[in-house]
C-alpha cells in the first residue's frame, strides 16, 4: 500500500517514514503544502498522512483542493491541536480520520489499515480466501490456522489483490501502489513476488489474467 | 499550542458626539430662530406700513375736507392743507384731484407732473407706484361725492389721490430688517456655544473614566473609582467588571500554569531516573502519564480561560449538527446512525468552542459504545437552563461506573479508544459554566444516556 506523508516537522516525518515503511507501507513525503498538494493530486496514493500545521499552504486548503479536485483517497489529519471544533473543521472537510499529536505509532497504523480496509469497502480487518485469512489489524497471514511469514512486499500484493479481489490489477496499477516515488520499479519483479505468494499460500489463490494482470477471486 | 483566539477590533469609530450635538442644535436654532425672525420683522413690517397708511389717510381726510367742486374749474382747494409739503415741487408728497370730462387740480409739489390715471374700480385703491422722480411712492385713492359752490349738477364724483414717498418707511423698515437679524443671529450663536459647553461638561465623567481606565491598563491603579452621573455608572460599572473578569482568568490560569509544573515534576523525575537506566517499559509509562497530565492540564487551562469570559451565546443545535456530520464521516465504517432533535433557537450561555468540546465529547462517546444509534436531544431544562440529552444504544454503565466515569482518566474498557479523560473533562466544563453532567441508563435506547444542563434558554 502506497501512502503520502505530508509534515514539515523534519524529524516527525523521518519517523513517521521509517515507521510506516516498517509496517510494509510504501511511503512518498512532502515537507509543505504545495508540494504535498500536486503529489496527492497527481500520484494514485491508497491513503494520505495530512499535517495541518504547514508551511506555504495549510493542510485544510490541500485537503479541500484535494476535494474538489475529485480526489477521494482516505485521508487522516495530524495536528497538534484537538479539541473539537477543529476535528469537526477538519472532518467536514472531508478527512476521514483525526490524530492528535502526540500519538502513538501503533495507533496511526491501525487507523491507517482501517481507512484503506473502509475505501475498498471492506468492514471486518479479517478477510478469508478459502483456507488462508490475511488479518489486516495484526497484519499476518495464517494457511489453515498456521501462520504464514510474508515479506512486506508480499504481504502488500496480497492486501491488495485481497482488497480488490474479483476484478484483475495491472502490473502497472500494483507497481504504483507497492512501491514509493523514488523506489527503481521493475515489473519483473512482481511475477516473482507474486510466484513466491503462489508458492507460500497455493496455486488457487492467485490467477494470472492474460494481458490483463492478477486477480484474486473475492472472500468467502 | 497556541490558544489564542482570533481578536477583531469590533470599536469603529464615526463621527463625534459633541460634533453632532452641537450641529444638530445648531440646525435646530437655525430652523427655529429663521421662522421666529421671520415671523417678527413681517410684524414689524406691518406696524410699519399701517402707520405709513395711518399718516395718508389722514392726509387724504384733510386733502377731501379741503375741496370743493367749481362748475367751470372743476374740483378746487377752497383752503389750504396743512402739509407744506404739498406745496414743495416735487417733495414726494402729493395730492390730485380728477373730475368728469378731464378736469383735474393738483397739488403744487407735482409741478407739471401727473398722478397715473384713476382706475376705474370703484373699489378704494392702496398701491406702490413709482412717482415723477422715479421714486417709489405709494398711492392711496378714493372716490367722494363734492358738492359744486353753485349751480348744477349739485354733487359730483371726484377721484382723489394722495401720493407719499416711501423712502423713510423702507429705511425704517431696513433698520428694523437688520437689527432683528444681527439680534437673532447672536442669540442663536450663544445658544450653540452653551449647547457645545453643555456637550463638553456633560461628557466629562466620561473622559475621567478613561484616564482611569488608561492606569488600570497600565498598572498603576488597581479599580476605577469616580463619582459618575447615573447615566454612565451602568457603563463604569461593566467595566469594572469585565477587568475583575479578566484579573480572575489571569489568576486562574496563572495557578492552572502553577498546577501543570507541579503535577509534570514528579513524572520528569521518574522519566529521567528511567532513562538513565535504560529501563524502557517504565520510561515509556512515564511518557503516557505525562501526556495524560498535559492533555488534561490543558484543557483545563483553556476551559478556565474561557468560562465566563465575554462572549457570544452557543447554539446547541449547530454545534450538534455539525458534529454529527462529522462523527458520521468518522465512524462511517460502522454505519452508525445519528440524529439530532430539538429546538433551532435554543442558546447556550457557554463559549460556542466550549459547548463544541463538550457535545463532541459526549457524542464520540456515544458513538463508540452505540450499537446502530446515537440520538442528540436539546431539551428545555430547569428555569434559565437548557438540557442536551446524548443517548446510544450501546451497553450503558453498571450501577456505580458513572462515577468512576466522571473520574480523570479512569477508562471503563479499554475497547473503545480514547484517552479516558473525555466525560471528566465534559463534567469540568459544565461546572465551570454552573451547569452538570449526569449519566444515567438511557429510557429510549437503552444504553447510556449522558445529560448535559447547562445556563441557557430554549
Amino acid at each position: 500500500m502506497r501512502l503520502l506523508v505530508v509534515e514539515d516537522n523534519t524529524e516527525l516525518s523521518k519517523q513517521l517514514r521509517t515507521a510506516l515503511a516498517e509496517a510494509g507501507f510504501a511511503v512518498d513525503s512532502a515537507a509543505d503544502g504545495e508540494e504535498g498538494l500536486h503529489l496527492g493530486a497527481t500520484e494514485p496514493y491508497d491513503a494520505v498522512v495530512l499535517d495541518l500545521g504547514l508551511p506555504r499552504l495549510d493542510g485544510l486548503s490541500v485537503l479541500r483542493r484535494w476535494r474538489a479536485a475529485d480526489r477521494a483517497m482516505p485521508v487522516i489529519l495530524l495536528t497538534a491541536r484537538d479539541s473539537w471544533a477543529e476535528k469537526v473543521e477538519g472532518l467536514n472537510a472531508g478527512a476521514d480520520d483525526y490524530l492528535a499529536k502526540p500519538f502513538i505509532m501503533a495507533e496511526l497504523i491501525a487507523r491507517l489499515n482501517a481507512l484503506i480496509r473502509r475505501a475498498s469497502g471492506v468492514a471486518r480487518p479479517e478477510l478469508d480466501f478459502g483456507d488462508i485469512r490475511i488479518d489486516t489489524a495484526a497484519r499476518s497471514v495464517t494457511r489453515q490456522g498456521v501462520a504464514v511469514r510474508l515479506t512486506a512486499l508480499e504481504y502488500g500484493m496480497l492486501v491488495y489483490l485481497a482488497l480488490h479481489a474479483g476484478r484483475p490489477v495491472s502490473k502497472t496499477e500494483l507497481t504504483e501502489h507497492l512501491y514509493a516515488q523514488d523506489f527503481d520499479r521493475d515489473s519483473n519483479t512482481l511475477e516473482v513476488i507474486a510466484g513466491r505468494l503462489r508458492r507460500k499460500l497455493g496455486d488457487g489463490l492467485i490467477e494470472t489474467v492474460r494481458g490483463q494482470g492478477y486477480r484474486m477471486s473475492p472472500a468467502r | 499550542m497556541n490558544e489564542t483566539r482570533p481578536h477583531q477590533p469590533f470599536i469603529r469609530v464615526r463621527g463625534s458626539l459633541t460634533r453632532r450635538l452641537t450641529l444638530l442644535a445648531a440646525l435646530w436654532m437655525a430652523a427655529g430662530l429663521g421662522v421666529t425672525g421671520w415671523f417678527v420683522v413681517r410684524l414689524a413690517e406691518d406696524v410699519i406700513e399701517q402707520a405709513a397708511d395711518a399718516r395718508m389717510t389722514s392726509l387724504m381726510d384733510a386733502v377731501v375736507a379741503a375741496a370743493a367742486l367749481d362748475p367751470v374749474r372743476g374740483p378746487i382747494l377752497v383752503r389750504a392743507v396743512s402739509e407744506p409739503e404739498f406745496d414743495r415741487p416735487l417733495s414726494g408728497h402729493y395730492w390730485q384731484m380728477s373730475a368728469a370730462g378731464g378736469l383735474i387740480a393738483t397739488s403744487r409739489s407735482l409741478w407739471d407732473q401727473r398722478l397715473p390715471a384713476p382706475s376705474l374700480n370703484e373699489a378704494p385703491r392702496n398701491e406702490d407706484i413709482i412717482g415723477p422722480r422715479d421714486e417709489p411712492l405709494r398711492l392711496l385713492e378714493r372716490r367722494v361725492q363734492l358738492e359744486a359752490r353753485f349751480g348744477t349738477p349739485r354733487f359730483q364724483q371726484v377721484t382723489v389721490q394722495v401720493a407719499v414717498t416711501r423712502v423713510p418707511t423702507d429705511i425704517e423698515i431696513q433698520r428694523l430688517q437688520n437689527g432683528l437679524v444681527l439680534a437673532f443671529l447672536g442669540l442663536g450663536a450663544g445658544m450653540v456655544a452653551v449647547v457645545a459647553l453643555l456637550v463638553v461638561w456633560s461628557l466629562a465623567p466620561l473622559r475621567r473614566a478613561r484616564e482611569e481606565l488608561v492606569e488600570v491598563r497600565a498598572g498603576t491603579r488597581q479599580h476605577v473609582d469616580l463619582t459618575v452621573p447615573s447615566e454612565i455608572a451602568p457603563l463604569v460599572n461593566e467595566i469594572e467588571a469585565l477587568i475583575n473578569q479578566n484579573r480572575t482568568t489571569l489568576e486562574r490560569a496563572r495557578t492552572h500554569v502553577g498546577n501543570l509544573a507541579h503535577a509534570l515534576k514528579t513524572p520528569v523525575a521518574v522519566l529521567r531516573l528511567a532513562l538513565e537506566r535504560d529501563e524502557v517499559p517504565a520510561a515509556r509509562a512515564q511518557a503516557a502519564t505525562l501526556e495524560r497530565l498535559v492533555q488534561h492540564h490543558l484543557r483545563r487551562a483553556r476551559a478556565g480561560a474561557l468560562a465566563g469570559a465575554a462572549g457570544e451565546e452557543a447554539r446547541p443545535m449547530v454545534a450538534a449538527q455539525s458534529l454529527a456530520t462529522a462523527l458520521r464521516r468518522l465512524f462511517s465504517g460502522r454505519g452508525i446512525e445519528i440524529a439530532v432533535l430539538g429546538r433551532e433557537t435554543a442558546r447556550s450561555k457557554a463559549d460556542p468552542q466550549d459547548l463544541t468540546e463538550m457535545l463532541g465529547n459526549l457524542m464520540e462517546n456515544a458513538c463508540k459504545w452505540a450499537k446502530a444509534r446515537v440520538e442528540c436531544r436539546v431539551l428545555p431544562g430547569a428555569p434559565g437552563m437548557i438540557r442536551v440529552e446524548v443517548e446510544d444504544d450501546g451497553p450503558g454503565l453498571t450501577e456505580g461506573q458513572d462515577a468512576a466515569a466522571l473520574a480523570r482518566g479512569v477508562r471503563l474498557d479499554e475497547a473503545a479508544p480514547g484517552s479516558g479523560l473525555g466525560l471528566a473533562i465534559v463534567a469540568d466544563l459544565a461546572g465551570l459554566y454552573g451547569g452538570t453532567l449526569q449519566l444515567v441508563r438511557g429510557a429510549r435506547l437503552g444504553g447510556l444516556r449522558a445529560v448535559l444542563e447547562l445556563p441557557g434558554r430554549f
